[in-house]
């Protein structure tokens, strides 16, 4: 499914973009490609470009410099607005349409749409068709908004920030829904959060910002094969030289340190594979904890 | 285009409804009221008036007689509000509201490119906008008929009957729309784009008043009469207020000169100062047609204007 031939779901070019009322680049020089086929995590810390890139691979924002294809079409093109859904942090719906009205609305401006599998995810979530979308709860307006984003049978489907503002109940329902049509049909899903524990279970690819910059792109297992956690006595630092130390924490005498090896790991080091959202905490903490030191 | 036009409908439809309503509202007095002005005029009571004078008097006691038109006059103030009317009511939410709600995003993440969003949803409001200012100036035009330039009806020239009627009120109507539209598109925010559309529209409303008032895109005609022949009657020509006498060689000087209206006087004055023939300046009762299509022409112009700077911005604002 992912041959070498197959446009790649997002694929930048030397990607930036900048805010005209902020002056300060939001992306830079971003290179990257994700694969088709995958659910990457857009992860990174607030302001580090996640929906920027998101509402780039949309085209809802027009790249200041370099470029972005969705699927090996411009985003902003007609055969991309037919294959790319896009659902925004701020999940906008017409308050004063009723919940019917809002799916009969996705029939309407998409020219292919799927209207069972739009009114099962409302169904699934006990809404009923005929509640005005303003008078629905946080929860439920984002099952409204993803009905509506799934209803295109998207080939790839961007999320920003789907599960904020969600208690951990409906974040596990709506990611279950989530999880169902994407097996069903193959689709690609970017989706970028903040709560790295359910990124966990679902993700196979991630992608790492920091500020404006791609720090991580990869396929998750390779991650976390990639990745060992070393816990060990402080005077042990030496040790670490010889690898890349990407986040470390000394505690009275005991360090911690989380490294990308670069061969075998010398010096006295209890030894463990960490999960992923140690991996993507560790990458994320280590720039401003400025202890990146060890490795240089 | 479908699909974004229903969307479209779906949005404006209470506003369509309202504009029906007042619509209406309007047709019914309008009827009640060209009715009894009807009848007025039937009994008679109008007969000896000719349309020259400006008053038409009654036989018995002398007093001006006048027929009711301030209904009529009343219209034609709305005519000359709808405008701003409609650039607050119907233009400045069409982009505004979407662009406060952020609806945008998820309209245009939903297989909807940006012209096709703004295209049917400015379309169906320059249609309603049409058709409702249309009607209303037709409405006017109906009702004005029975009592067009008559001393006891309503002239011309009257801002009510030249601005809220004819070709010229959809143009101002168009141009209020356009004027709301990216107004909304700029502020992102409907009450400011309102407010912002009041404004700009009130001061294009004057403006467009002064042109009227100076004569500034309908230059007045000049009226001579020899030596000190009563002059032409003014009837239903629009005065510019300027009065003179001309002398021998074509000077022209103000009517101060001989402030006589008739008589042994003006003759003596006229002779002793060398004037041989005196004028006065005034739009006459055809140029409401060159006063309409002037503002028309002003106004759809500053609408397609606004309009073009719209599309050109929606690249780069949503």
């Amino acid at each position: 499914m992912t041959g070498p031939d197959e446009p790649a779901a997002l694929h930048a070019t030397d990607l930036g973009f900048r805010y005209r009322a902020r002056g300060t680049w939001a992306l830079r020089e971003c290179g990257f490609t994700v694969p088709r086929g995958r659910i990457t995590a857009l992860v990174g810390r607030n302001g580090a470009g996640k929906s920027t890139l998101l509402h780039l691979a949309g085209g809802l924002l027009r790249p200041a410099h370099g470029e972005i294809r969705v699927l090996g079409t411009a985003p902003d093109g007609a055969a991309a607005r037919t294959r790319v859904a896009l659902l925004t942090q701020d999940k906008p719906l017409y308050p004063r349409f009723t919940v019917a009205d809002t799916l009969r609305m996705g029939g309407k401006l998409n020219a292919a749409w799927d209207r069972a599998v739009a009114e099962r995810v409302v169904r699934e979530g006990g809404i009923a068709p005929s509640v005005r979308v303003g008078e629905l709860s946080p929860g439920r307006r984002t099952r409204v908004a993803l009905a509506l984003a799934l209803g295109k049978r998207p080939e790839l489907l961007l999320l920003d920030e789907p599960l904020a503002d969600l208690d951990p109940v409906v974040r596990g329902e709506i990611m279950a829904t989530l999880m169902a049509e994407a097996a069903e049909r193959e689709v690609s899903i970017v989706l970028s959060s903040h709560v790295l524990p359910d990124l966990e279970q679902t993700c196979d690819w991630v992608t790492l910002l920091r500020a404006g910059r791609v720090e991580l792109n990869e396929d998750a297992d390779a991650l976390r094969e990639g990745h060992l956690l070393l816990t060990g006595h402080a005077d042990e630092e030496p040790a670490l030289r010889e690898h890349t130390v990407v986040h470390r924490r000394v505690h009275g005498r005991q360090l911690t340190a989380l490294v990308r090896p670069r061969g075998p790991v010398g010096g006295a080091f209890h030894v463990e594979r960490p999960g992923l959202e140690e991996i993507l905490l560790g990458h994320l903490q280590g720039a401003a904890g400025g202890a990146k030191g060890a490795a240089a | 285009m479908k699909g974004t036009l229903w969307l479209a409908w779906r949005q404006q439809r209470a506003l369509a409804g309202c504009a029906a309503a007042v619509l209406l509202a309007a047709v019914a007095l309008a009827a009640y009221f060209r009715a009894g002005m009807l009848d007025d005029l039937h009994s008679g009571v109008f007969d000896h008036c000719d349309p020259g004078p400006l008053y038409c008097s009654r036989p018995q006691d002398g007093l001006p007689q006048f027929l009711d038109v301030e209904p009529l006059k009343l219209l034609g103030a709305l005519n000359m509000a709808l405008p701003a009317l409609v650039g607050m009511f119907w233009g400045a939410p069409l982009l505004g509201r979407d662009r406060e709600l952020g609806t945008h995003r998820m309209v245009l993440s939903q297989g909807v490119g940006r012209a096709q969003w703004f295209a049917s949803r400015f379309a169906l409001a320059a249609l309603g906008t049409v058709v409702l200012s249309g009607s209303l100036a037709l409405l006017f035009r109906w009702w004005w008929e029975p009592a067009v330039n008559r001393s006891y009806g309503v002239f011309w020239y009257e801002a009510t009957a030249l601005t809220g009627s004819g070709p010229s009120l959809v143009a101002a109507a168009l141009f209020g729309l356009s004027v709301g539209t990216l107004a909304g598109l700029l502020t992102r925010r409907v009450l400011s784009a309102a407010a912002l559309t009041l404004l700009v529209t009130g001061a294009v409303a004057v403006l467009v008043q002064w042109t009227h008032r100076a004569r500034l895109l309908v230059p007045p005609q000049r009226y001579v009469s020899a030596g000190w022949r009563p002059k032409e009657p003014m009837g239903d020509k629009w005065s510019t207020g300027h009065y003179g006498l001309i002398t021998g060689s074509g000077r022209r000087d103000s009517v101060l000169e001989c402030p006589y209206p008739s008589g042994r006087e003006l003759r003596e004055c006229m002779t002793g100062n060398g004037y041989v023939s005196r004028y006065y300046e005034a739009n006459p009762a055809g140029d409401y047609w060159a006063f309409q299509w002037a503002d028309t022409a002003l106004l759809g112009g500053l609408a397609l204007v606004l309009v073009l700077v719209t599309v050109l911005l929606l690249r780069r604002r949503v």
